[in-house]
């Protein structure tokens, strides 16, 4: 046992994890953010993606106490209570939600991206979500919302 | 008539909880009290077992080990009967179910699997279907490896055939292919007074409830089966995979069980797309009109029929592929052999089939010296067209447009992607 702290959507905790637990079994079974998927275990689908300080990350390939004194990102903590993030909002629109399995992961990525390159070419967007393989919906339809969400974020900046 | 969702854009009803990482999957429901299981699996194709528990019961945090010998009937399956909750006394591939540790935790859990004894006395196995449908082939059920024969006849074959100045015979093969959705097979079951509540993520569910049922010989009101999302399928969720072994676990202990595949697990326990064995003969005359095509295909079902009977059925139906021939002979066959089972997956046997009539056509076109896209026009089914199974194609039959269309595309030669 040990214990650690850590930032998680914007809140600080402080737990007990075992040296072997992985960071998506303290996320999950231990705080229940259960919106962080496990597709494989083996940092082959990003369907448990995460952001830990800024950068995305296979929760199932980051050791618990790896995450010591980080700030993560689940899906949890992406928009605000009732609000929609932009990203969340053109991925509804654009029915680029099928199953919703690899969706979580897939929403990180596009913020992890648009965080540090608000207009991304459609090339750049397909590197962005390179790393999380869908089955069900193709693609496409998830370029499309990620565009839509930079094009929402654009004006987004040019109204504040 | 004034439509209110045909033609528009609708958000889906359960696309605001999964964009938000909401939505609720059978692995992200926690109950207090709840145990873990794990599956222990054959690691040989085709064997006589005896399994001895003993020692992985004295491991503590083991709770029980589920055998065959729990299950008050021990067959499931969606057309025959022919899987067992538990094996018995055989396996009959990898990856057959052979007992279910429950366990406090899942460490614990795994740890008894390693600690289950199985002796395996080994059978001499059949994977390859052609041999499987030789009478001296071993039999994987106690009968026929051929479980399902499909006979089409249209006009006159021989007859056909004479009238051909072209003839090519080819064999094809496809793969077997896994379904992979992405979210790995997860359920919790639990007892709500008498009834036994299972949530797993299913296709089927009031099947599910029958089998459950029948399996436990309880009646189909004591069973009640949540489907929350469902993290994709393809054909993968029709078959049972944990339902009966959480429904029985839960029974005999009274408190929750949880169990999560690991995606290895996956790949064993659900079924895969038939790998089929085409052997085409396709006549064609100068002109350019189709004649005559006698097919014979093989599906290999593994070692349980899952749907098998309805796959060869429809592969055997789709043989010509949507062109008009007079003359027509297919048989279809689904055998056993001791691989992986096969079952639904995206198509259900309509899939594999356009592997062999395609490269049929393109070869037929070449030796024709006709252009592969005018040869498909000529022959394609269009309004008015009789299919090999004798329907009339009455309305909306737009394959010359999309013939076409695509001819247009490809025309304008586009760099990939999107
Ligand atoms: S579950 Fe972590 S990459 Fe697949
Ligand atoms: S929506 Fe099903 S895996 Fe992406």
């Amino acid at each position: 046992m040990k214990k650690i702290a850590l930032n998680i959507n914007g809140e600080e905790y402080v737990v007990d994890i075992n040296e072997d637990m992985r960071l998506i079994d303290l996320l999950r079974d231990k705080l229940h953010f259960t919106g962080t998927k496990e597709g494989c275990g083996e940092g082959e689908c990003g369907a448990c993606t995460v952001i830990m300080d800024g950068e995305t990350v296979n929760s199932c390939m980051v050791l618990a106490f790896q995450a010591e004194g980080r700030e993560i990102i689940t899906i949890e903590g992406v928009g605000n209570g009732e609000a929609l993030h932009p990203i969340q909002k053109a991925f509804l629109e654009e029915g680029a939600v099928q199953c919703g399995f690899c969706i979580p992961g897939m929403v990180l990525s596009a913020k992890a991206l648009l965080d540090k390159k608000p207009a991304p070419t459609r090339n750049e967007i397909r590197e962005g979500i390179s790393g999380n393989l869908c089955r069900c919906t193709g693609y496409n339809k998830i370029v499309d919302a990620i565009d839509k969400a930079s094009k929402y974020l654009k004006e987004e900046g040019e109204t504040k | 008539m004034k439509l209110e969702t045909v033609g528009k854009n609708i958000i889906r009803v359960d696309g605001l909880a999964k964009v938000t990482g909401k939505a609720t999957y059978p692995q992200d429901l926690y109950m207090d009290n709840m145990l873990y299981g794990k599956t222990l699996r054959s690691t040989k194709p085709h064997a006589n077992i005896k399994v001895d528990t003993k020692k992985a019961e004295k491991i503590p945090g083991v709770i029980k080990i589920l055998t065959y010998r729990d299950v008050p009937y021990n067959h499931h399956g969606v057309l025959f009967k022919d899987h067992e909750v538990f094996c018995a006394k055989k396996v009959r591939s990898i990856g057959d179910p052979i007992a279910f540790v429950v366990a406090t935790c899942e460490k614990t859990a795994t740890k008894a699997l390693e600690e289950i004894e199985v002796e395996y006395e080994e059978l001499e196995a059949v994977f390859d279907p052609i041999k499987a449908m030789d009478e001296k082939a071993p039999k994987v059920h106690d009968k026929s490896n051929i479980i399902y024969k499909y006979q089409l006849r249209r006009g006159d074959i021989e007859e056909g055939f004479k009238q051909c100045d072209v003839i090519v015979e080819e064999e094809y093969k496809t793969s077997m292919v896994d379904h992979a959705f992405l979210q790995p097979e997860a359920g919790i079951a639990y007892l709500e007074n008498d009834t036994v509540v299972v949530c797993v993520s299913t296709q089927y569910p009031h099947f599910d409830q029958l089998e459950i049922a029948e399996a436990l010989k309880i009646p189909l009101d004591k069973v009640k089966v949540i489907n929350p999302a469902v993290g994709g399928a393809f054909g993968g969720r029709e078959d049972i995979t944990m339902q009966i072994h959480l429904a029985l676990a839960t029974r005999l202990i009274g408190r929750p069980v949880k169990a999560i595949y690991t995606r290895q697990e996956s790949f064993v326990a659900h079924s895969k797309r038939h790998p089929m064995i085409m052997r085409y003969k396709t006549g064609a005359n100068r002109a350019g009109r189709l004649i005559a095509m006698e097919a014979t295909i093989v599906g290999d079902t593994g070692a349980y029929a899952s749907w098998a009977i309805n796959i060869l059925r429809k592969s055997g139906v789709h043989a010509t592929g949507p062109y008009e021939i007079p003359n027509v002979k297919v048989d279809s066959y689904a055998v056993y052999t001791n691989n992986p089972f096969a079952g639904a997956m995206r198509g259900f046997g309509a899939t594999q089939v356009p592997i062999a009539h395609e490269q049929q056509m393109d070869i037929l076109a070449e030796r024709l010296n006709i252009d592969p896209i005018r040869f498909r026009l000529e022959n394609c089914f269009k309004k008015g067209s009789t299919t090999a199974t004798g329907q009339i194609l009455e309305e909306s039959i737009p394959l010359e447009r999309t013939i076409k269309e695509v001819e247009k595309q490809m025309k304008k030669s586009v760099v990939g992607g999107v």
